[in-house]
């Protein structure tokens, strides 16, 4: 169709209807009007002139149409923007013949805009053009008012609309692009992550209406792993494709070498193919590879192409990136795959680790039992035997029996600390178990002479238990009844409470005093002061009770009163509710009361005495035993023969084995060397006297529990209480009779020998102890230890005392902070009453460990001193474990912030060198070649700064397996899997720090999170790219005029679009609109918003190019577009010949100008309230002229904002970098002033921002004919005045200009004239850059006969201070470059 | 097309030959000016003066003409057009008279 004008008429328009636009208007003549309803345009009424007339000249995009035809108009920007191919031909033709294949759309609105006389608007409607031959996919916003004649009649309409299509689109494949990457989880299967995949995929079937994904496989085919769209039956999807097969369905051998394919979907198979999102199915589908890093592609994603959109590079990236993520979502599935494996190896090292401590337990019991097990039998055989060796195998069983007990408490503690105590709950009637178990202990109670009462009716509901566990809670608290209670009764009752059962076992015991209650349940705390049948006791038992009450679920107090009693309350819910779910399957039946009663029961009876001894003992001390057949050693010291010889004979009559000295020295010294069990020392003695020698013998550990009986001839209550006081255990005064002497003596030893007993029992226990043990005097020297301390430590007894620094404190020298923490811990317990501290030390033989040490005060009851006891453990196991689960944390929390790759291996490497304490950690990425590329917590090193050494090194571990850790003297290394390549790691350590076993496992397992970490933050890298150029895509125009540069970079955190832009529109008067501007909030909603303030504001501008006007008008549309209140703009327009400046600022952070001659200042001018706030108010305006060579930065918020600053700090700082940076090109300049702002951790918030520098860089194209250099010269004239050069400067630039387009045109046009010359003018605040450039090639300049004529380049060299000459068989560019002198300008 | 030339050929008041030029002269035009050099010096026996003082642009075009008739020339010039008539090393071979500026080139 042409427009209708071939019958030759002339045009019958009067010329004013039309005049308003050139090209539209001459065309709207060309219409035969009279063939229309219309009839020509002489006869149109006033009303349809106007219309025309308004709607020509505006440069917003609209069409009208008028009459019973309603007879279609449109202006220029329509046709530019809607109409395409449809343009000339729809000019006064019907509008429903026009818009045929949209009028079911936009025929109903019409109708109501003419029948209703009300306008429509519409937002983003789908609308399906044919204006470029196909029906194609498009989205517009617009609005239908109604147009009226002269008589008020609604005879036409006008639409006033923008396209939306880019802006919908890509938002629609951004968001396909994010939910491809908003997978939560860190590792999943490569199944889990297809589907995942698919899921997001499925949800465009716009622009991808199916999907099918084949990967390679090792046999040479390609095997369907995903569909979208599409069912997995339809003869389309083959479960296998042969790779290289011309004939398969799908091309293979394309996408095998990473090479996309587009496929024509027509013909079998490919009919009957689902349509997706659209009425038709599509007709071609992308075939495109999923890349592998440095490897064949894994396999390839066929994409089926939305039929109703041209497969343009937006189109093309789009599935690409799909592809891109997709292939980064396997990769990580199969790096995870290879770590899982690994992980499953140190998972397999960890299970032969508990087994062997399981092992060891029970090469604890194995012995006991052998031991145990021969007594019994000996004890059997040996009735017969003599009353020593029977007493001597009763000893053996009872201790055996004492220590399997023992050993069974530890490592019922050792497993409920390790969370291992398997406990096997089973109902049961708590009434009836307890009473049970109480009887066991009846005929110790009877024994000792006390009432037992058990009261135990049966419950009606069960209780869940674990029997062992019980029996051991009932009989630890019976027996601990039994011990501190002398006379009166104990009570065993339970009773039902609510939803517990309530267990009481209540004495009428020696108590305990009321600040000792709370600390019943210590572990290894007892109560000295209390009267017991026994000081034996590992103060473990009520601790033990109270974890296993824990275990039920239960809980237990204690209340008493020195004095009058104890009672123990249990409380047990009811059911099991409160039990763990994955409890053991509940056991059934229960069996009688187990074997764990009869140690309890054996010791308790050990405490009473035997049946035929008659009376009941009512104090321990006094409980008399006969001497045993060892003679007891007595030390007599006195200087008086006499009473030497009486005293010796005296005793060695009685039995006793004495040694006698004849002064205090000679004493201490013999004590010293042996102790003997008791001392009789005159107090008047040469040397040293008795009383200093009492204190003498109480000051040394190995005699401070001797007891010494001191004789004088000195009367009176002073002198003994002196003695007394000294330390001497008794005070006899000459004369003394030998009953008398005999009578004391027997008393003391026996004394001594109780508490001898005691004191071996004790040693006994300590031994027995798998924790270590040792006291602290006063000074803090430790004076007392057990085999544990030394099997934990390496120092033995032979070395006590040792004094503070001790030998196994860490070495200050090599590992000052671990020596600080033992030395702090120490004194912190010296000064405390008590404390638990897990401390660093170092073993006799050097290794590292740590150890948990829990320190009391007490009073040593032998010397009345203050003392520290303590305990330790050998914690470094749970240290390492609780240092790598904490080093896993830390190292997770660094990766997981991190926004880039680099950023996350930064990270870990600083997690890593902290953990080790290293002197450094170094990392180095093999991705191609010998030459790494180094990352270092020395951020200034570089590769070739290393020593050869540690690049031999590093370069050699990646021929290692991966997470295998190797470590030699300087350190340790691994290599571990990056995308890019092998990454290897070391750590530099300081001297001497051994890399144990333990560091190369937590090594292992952080360099494996490591790796996928980083993966990961690949990942994110690649979606980052994808969001920024997608949001690139929406924003601002895709070609900037000369002399702008614009930067726009989305918050690094979340990765998210934002709501800032910038704008630069060329207005029809030759200036140029400028426009930053700051939606609130982040995300696709505030993206939209943006997108829509921007079209408004870019249409605004055109129509009206007033700044204040235009950012009053867009008051009104955002106060009608939600979301939009308070959106900041700073609008301006800017005559780019002089630089001149007309603004109005919305609520806007002020604009910057750099001057040439240094400095900045801010433009404040202009003013007013955020958009939308109070529509209607009138906005103020300013102006500026940009002088030459000064430069204006507009940005939003986001670039200067930081917490806790104020904004102008931020704002001076990037006047400041503006100002630095005035040597650097637009570009460079922008690029740095987007570095240097950047906060540490990257911008957290979106950041737009625009530069501009006056002049603009001049740039011209002219043909290569001589006629040109003056029309050239002349711009480039005007130009160099507009930079304000000095006179001579211009002069000069221009001659060397002209010098360089005139051999262009002679010598490198000579063949072709005519080609295209191109010059390149820029200027920087003190330098000016000039490019000429054609296509053609010089020839070397003859050397002229007169040679000292001036010709062409010789001229262009003196005038410019550089110039470069590059000739290519593509062309010669002659570039140059002057530095401006600070002289006059003209 | 050329770039505009303005060849006024004349006699100082002493009867030397003088030939003022004014505007630009570049490879469009120097053509016009070597033919009008070639004719001024055909009316005389002496020297020519060239008077370039209204001349506001000279590339190496220009002055390869001036250096072709160097022996038979001088020339008048303004400070804008000095530094390239030095430069060249014209004023090595030719006599040039410097005036002050007749008007300025720029704003």
């Amino acid at each position: 169709m042409t427009p209708a004008s071939d019958d030759g008429r002339e045009p019958t328009a009067a010329p004013d209807v039309f005049a308003a636009d050139e090209s539209v208007g001459r065309d709207l003549r060309l219409v035969d009007w009279s063939a229309t309803p219309l009839g020509p345009p002489a006869g149109w009424p006033q009303s349809l002139r106007t219309a025309v007339s308004i709607l020509l000249s505006s440069r917003f995009s609209m069409w009208m149409a008028w009459g019973p035809q309603l007879t279609f108009f449109c202006n220029d920007a329509y046709r530019r923007d809607t109409l395409g191919q449809k343009y000339p031909w729809a000019l006064g033709r019907p509008a429903g013949e026009v818009w045929a294949e949209i009028w079911d759309d936009i025929g109903p609105r019409i109708n109501s805009v003419l029948s209703v006389g009300e306008s429509t608007w519409d937002e983003a409607l789908l609308l399906f053009l044919k204006r470029s031959g196909y029906p194609e996919e498009t989205y517009h916003t617009f609005s239908y008012s109604p147009l009226r004649d002269d008589d008020g009649r609604v005879v036409g309409m006008l639409c006033v609309v923008s396209e939306d299509t880019e802006r919908i689109i890509g938002e629609r494949r951004m968001a396909t692009l994010r939910d491809l990457g908003s997978d939560p989880s860190v590792v999943r299967t490569e199944e889990e992550i297809l589907a995942f995949a698919g899921d997001q995929l499925g949800r465009n079937p716009q622009d991808l209406p199916f999907t099918v994904t084949y990967l390679f496989g090792d046999d040479e085919r390609a095997h369907l792993a995903g569909t979208t769209g599409i069912s997995p039956q339809h003869p389309a999807v083959p479960a296998t494709l042969t790779v290289g097969d011309p004939a398969g369905v799908w091309p293979t051998a394309a996408p095998a070498r990473g090479e996309s394919v587009l496929v024509n979907l027509d013909g079998a198979p490919f009919t009957g193919l689902p349509a997706g999102g659209w009425p038709q199915p599509p007709t071609r589908a992308l075939v495109v590879p999923l890349p592998r890093q440095g490897g064949t592609p894994y396999g390839f994603l066929v994409a089926a192409l939305n039929r109703y959109r041209p497969l343009d590079e937006g189109y093309r990236g789009f599935v690409e990136l799909v592809a891109g993520h997709v292939a980064a979502g396997i990769a990580s599935a199969r790096s995870y795959q290879a770590q899982q494996r690994r992980a499953e190896e140190l998972a397999e090292l960890d299970r032969a680790k508990t087994a062997f401590f399981s092992n060891i337990s029970h090469e604890f019991r194995t012995p006991l039992t052998l031991i145990m097990g021969p007594v019994e039998e000996l004890r059997r055989r040996l009735t017969d035997a003599d009353e020593r060796t029977r007493e001597e195998l009763e000893a053996i069983g009872r201790n055996g029996l004492r220590l399997s007990n023992l050993v069974n408490s530890l490592l019922d503690f050792v497993r409920i600390e390790a969370d291992r105590m398997q406990a096997r709950y089973e109902p049961v009637d708590l009434a009836a178990v307890t009473a049970e178990l109480a009887s066991v202990f009846r005929s110790a109670f009877d024994r000792a002479g006390l009432a037992f009462e058990v009261d135990c009716p049966s419950l009606d509901k069960p209780v869940y238990l674990d029997r062992g566990m019980w029996e051991k809670v009932i009989l630890n608290l019976l027996s601990n009844a039994l011990k501190f209670t002398f006379d009166g009764s104990v009570r065993v009752s339970v009773r039902p409470d609510d939803a517990h059962a309530v267990v009481t076992v209540e004495d009428t015991g020696v108590g305990v005093p009321a600040e000792e209650v709370s600390r019943l349940f210590e572990r290894f705390h007892r109560v000295e002061s209390a009267r017991s049948r026994s000081n034996e006791g590992s103060g473990i038992g009520l601790a033990l009770v109270k974890e296993l009450v824990d275990l039920h679920g239960g809980t237990i107090t204690a209340r008493s009163t020195e004095g009058e009693g104890t009672a123990f309350t249990i409380c047990l819910p009811f059911g099991a509710a409160h039990l763990p779910a994955e409890s053991p399957a509940w056991a059934t039946g229960s069996a009688a009361v187990s074997t764990t009663a009869d140690p309890y029961l054996q010791e308790a009876l050990r405490w009473l005495p035997a049946d035929d001894a008659g009376a009941p003992v009512t104090d321990p001390a006094e409980g008399t035993r006969s001497p045993s057949a060892s003679p007891v050693r007595v030390l007599i010291a006195d200087d008086n023969t006499d009473m030497r010889e009486y005293l010796s004979r005296l005793l060695t009559d009685a039995g006793y084995r004495v040694q006698a000295v004849n002064d205090g020295q000679a004493a201490l010294e013999s004590a010293l060397a042996a102790a003997p069990d008791l001392v009789i020392s005159d107090v008047m003695m040469p040397r040293l006297d008795g009383l200093s020698l009492v204190g003498a013998l109480r000051a040394d550990p190995r005699t401070a529990s001797v007891p010494v009986l001191l004789l004088s001839a000195r009367a009176g209550q002073e002198a003994s209480i002196e003695g007394l006081r000294a330390g001497a255990d008794d005070y006899l005064v000459k004369p003394f009779s030998a009953a008398e002497l005999l009578a004391r003596v027997r008393t003391k030893v026996e004394l001594a020998r109780l508490r001898g007993h005691h004191a071996r029992w004790r040693t006994a226990l300590l031994e027995s102890l798998q924790e270590a043990f040792f006291v602290c005097d006063e000074t803090g020297a430790v004076i007392e230890i057990n085999a544990a301390f030394t099997e934990i430590l390496g120092y033995g007894v032979d070395g006590l005392p040792y004094r503070p620094v001790f030998p196994w404190w860490p070495d200050p020298a090599i590992d000052p902070e671990a020596h600080r923490q033992a030395a702090d811990a120490f004194a912190a317990m010296l000064d405390r009453r008590q404390g638990t501290y897990t401390v660093p030390a170092t073993h006799r033989d050097g290794h590292r460990l740590w150890i948990s040490v829990n320190g009391n005060q007490a009073q040593d009851p032998d010397t009345g001193r203050r003392v520290v006891v303590g305990t330790f453990r050998d914690v470094t196991a749970e240290h390492y474990f609780i240092q790598r689960e904490s080093a896993l944390a830390a190292l997770s929390t660094r990766l997981s912030r991190a926004s880039s790759q680099t950023d996350a291996l930064i990270g870990a490497l600083a997690e890593l060198k902290d953990l080790w304490r290293a002197r450094r950690v170094l990392a180095a990425l093999f991705s191609q070649g010998d030459e790494p590329t180094l990352t270092s917590t020395d951020l200034s090193l570089s590769w070739h700064d290393l020593p050869a050494q540690h690049r031999h090194a590093l370069g050699d571990l990646r021929h290692r397996p991966p997470l295998t850790p190797i470590t030699d003297h300087t350190g340790a290394g691994i290599v571990l899997d990056h995308p890019d390549g092998p990454l290897t790691l070391w750590i530099e350590l300081g001297d001497l720090r051994p890399f144990t076993s333990e560091d190369e496992l937590l090594l292992a397992l952080l360099a494996g999170h490591l790796a996928q970490g980083l993966a990961r933050a690949h990942q994110i890298d690649q979606q980052r790219e994808t969001a920024i150029a997608l949001q690139r895509a929406i924003l601002g125009p895709s070609r900037l005029p000369d002399g702008f540069a614009v930067r726009y970079e989305p918050a690094t955190r979340p990765l998210e679009v934002g709501g800032d832009w910038y704008d630069i529109v060329d207005l029809p008067d030759g200036r140029i609109g400028i426009v930053v501007g700051d939606c609130v909030g982040h995300g696709l909603k505030s993206a939209t918003v943006m997108g829509q303030l921007r079209s408004a504001c870019r249409a605004l501008l055109l129509q009206d190019s007033k700044p204040a006007q235009t950012l009053m008008a867009l008051d009104h549309f955002a106060a009608q577009l939600p979301h939009a209140i308070h959106t900041t703009v700073f609008c301006g327009v800017l005559d780019p010949a002089t630089g001149h400046l007309t603004y109005s600022s919305a609520g806007h952070p002020p604009g910057i100008l750099a001057h040439p001659d240094g400095g900045h200042h801010l433009l404040e001018g202009g003013r007013s309230l955020p958009l939308a706030v109070r529509p209607g108010r009138i906005r103020p305006e300013a102006e500026h002229t940009i002088p030459a060579r000064g430069t204006l930065l507009l940005y939003t918020d986001g670039l200067v904002e930081r917490r806790k600053r104020p904004l102008d700090v931020g704002i001076d700082q990037a006047g400041e970098v503006v100002q630095e940076g005035r040597g650097l090109s637009l570009d460079e300049l922008a690029t740095r002033i987007m570095t240097r702002m950047a906060p540490a951790g990257g911008y957290d918030d979106d950041v737009a921002l625009l530069l501009y520098r006056h002049p603009a860089p001049l740039r011209m194209a002219f043909p290569a004919e001589s006629s040109q250099l003056a029309p050239v010269r002349q711009a480039l004239r005007t130009w160099l005045a507009q930079c304000r050069l000095p006179v001579l400067t211009q002069q000069s630039v221009l001659i060397a200009a002209g010098e360089a387009c005139a051999n262009a045109i002679e010598h490198g046009h000579r063949d072709t004239p005519g080609d295209t010359v191109r010059l390149h003018a820029e200027v920087l605040v003190d330098d000016l850059w000039l490019t000429v450039a054609d296509t053609g090639s010089w020839k070397t300049p003859q050397p002229r006969p007169d040679s000292n004529r001036g010709h062409g380049t010789d001229l262009m060299r003196a005038m410019m201070q550089r110039v470069t000459i590059t000739s290519s068989p593509e062309g010669t560019t002659v570039d140059m470059h002057t530095r401006i002198a600070d002289d006059h300008p003209a | 097309m050329t770039t505009p030339l303005d060849l006024t050929p004349g006699r100082r008041p002493d009867g030397t030959a003088l030939l003022t030029v004014a505007g630009e002269i570049d490879m469009s035009n120097t053509a016009a000016l070597a033919d009008a050099v070639t004719a001024a010096l055909r009316g005389t026996a002496g020297l020519l003066v060239l008077d370039l003082t209204a001349v506001d642009y000279l590339d190496s075009a220009g002055l390869a003409v001036l250096f072709d008739h160097a022996e038979r020339i001088e020339v008048i010039t303004g400070p804008l057009l000095a530094p390239v008539l030095t430069i060249s090393g014209l004023t090595g071979l030719v006599t040039v008279h410097n005036t002050e500026p007749k008007k300025p080139h720029t704003t």
